[in-house]
């Protein structure tokens, strides 16, 4: 497992995994643009489509999934150095109120003009402003643990973070520190 | 103690051996949006047509003379497609895709 460095202020990084050519926030926005992949997972999930959003046509959920991972992708390419990254992510618990070391996390569009948005990013908050993206996914559901797909993305938070505590990261300071002692 | 320096460094080095694409890929995507947006509509079409017809990719690329790989790479909706390539779609699918723009 491999850190990529998304923003310069190193404010914002993402998990590149033992077995992907490209970091993860590479591999979901080159996914939520591939219209034979879109498609595909449409098909697959067309019930979830139909009952929680009310969509029975397939192109219309390819179409607003590439519209909605354009501004998810603005939103990221155009973060300043000194935006608060805290505005984005929310604790992927909402009933969570408390700070909790390397929290779990999710990024969501807001006011998107058809319907709310079913992107997810997800990461592991390292410090206050300072995250972690694990992965991402479309969530159709109410919870992630009612399909595979959001149950994996719910795997690899967990072992993210687990890799984290095992190399005594638990902070910003102790992450730099595991990054310059393994060079 | 290292330095500021020294720790930026060896942040930067240890980003993967090749550098993540991830900022290149999403400025060519919104550099090439519009004709992107026709790309991926064809690729709907191809899809729909395909599944209604019952045809794989591999015959696809058969009927079109060109590689099962180009064909997937057509049905993502990124390739750049000539009116050569379309013309060749559209007779492989029967699907019209440019006649509504030559009738007006």
């Amino acid at each position: 497992m491999r850190f990529d460095l998304i923003t310069e202020n190193e404010h914002l990084w993402a998990v590149k995994y033992e077995d992907s050519l490209d970091n993860v926030l590479d591999t979901i926005l080159g996914q939520w643009n591939d219209v034979s992949w879109l498609r595909s997972f449409f098909k697959q999930n067309s019930a979830d489509l139909a009952s929680y959003f009310k969509i029975t046509d397939v192109n219309k959920a390819i179409y607003d999934t590439i519209e909605d991972s354009e501004r998810l992708q603005c939103l990221i390419m155009d973060i300043s150095p000194d935006a608060n990254l805290d505005e984005i992510f929310r604790p992927l618990d909402n009933s969570r109120t408390a700070e909790m070391i390397l929290g779990k996390e999710k990024a969501r569009l807001r006011n998107t003009p058809h319907h709310a948005s079913w992107l997810r990013i997800y990461a592991i908050k390292l410090d206050p402003g300072i995250y972690v993206i694990t992965g991402g996914a479309i969530k159709l559901t109410r919870t992630m643990q009612e399909r595979e797909h959001t149950l994996v993305e719910l795997a690899r938070m967990e072992k993210v973070r687990r890799f984290m505590l095992d190399n005594n990261i638990a902070d910003m300071d102790s992450f730099k520190d595991y990054l310059t002692e393994i060079d | 103690m290292k330095t500021e320096k020294e720790i930026l460094s060896g942040l930067k080095k240890h980003g993967s051996p090749t550098p993540s694409k991830w900022r290149e890929n999403a400025e060519w995507r919104m550099a090439n949006k519009s004709w992107l947006r026709y790309s991926q509509r064809i690729a709907m079409m191809m899809l729909d047509k395909m599944e209604e017809m019952g045809l794989t990719q591999k015959v696809v690329a058969q009927r079109m003379g060109c590689s099962q790989q180009y064909i997937s790479r057509v049905l993502k909706g990124t390739e750049n497609l000539s009116i050569e390539t379309i013309s060749k779609i559209e007779d492989a699918l029967g699907l019209q895709i440019l006649e509504p723009a030559y009738a007006r």
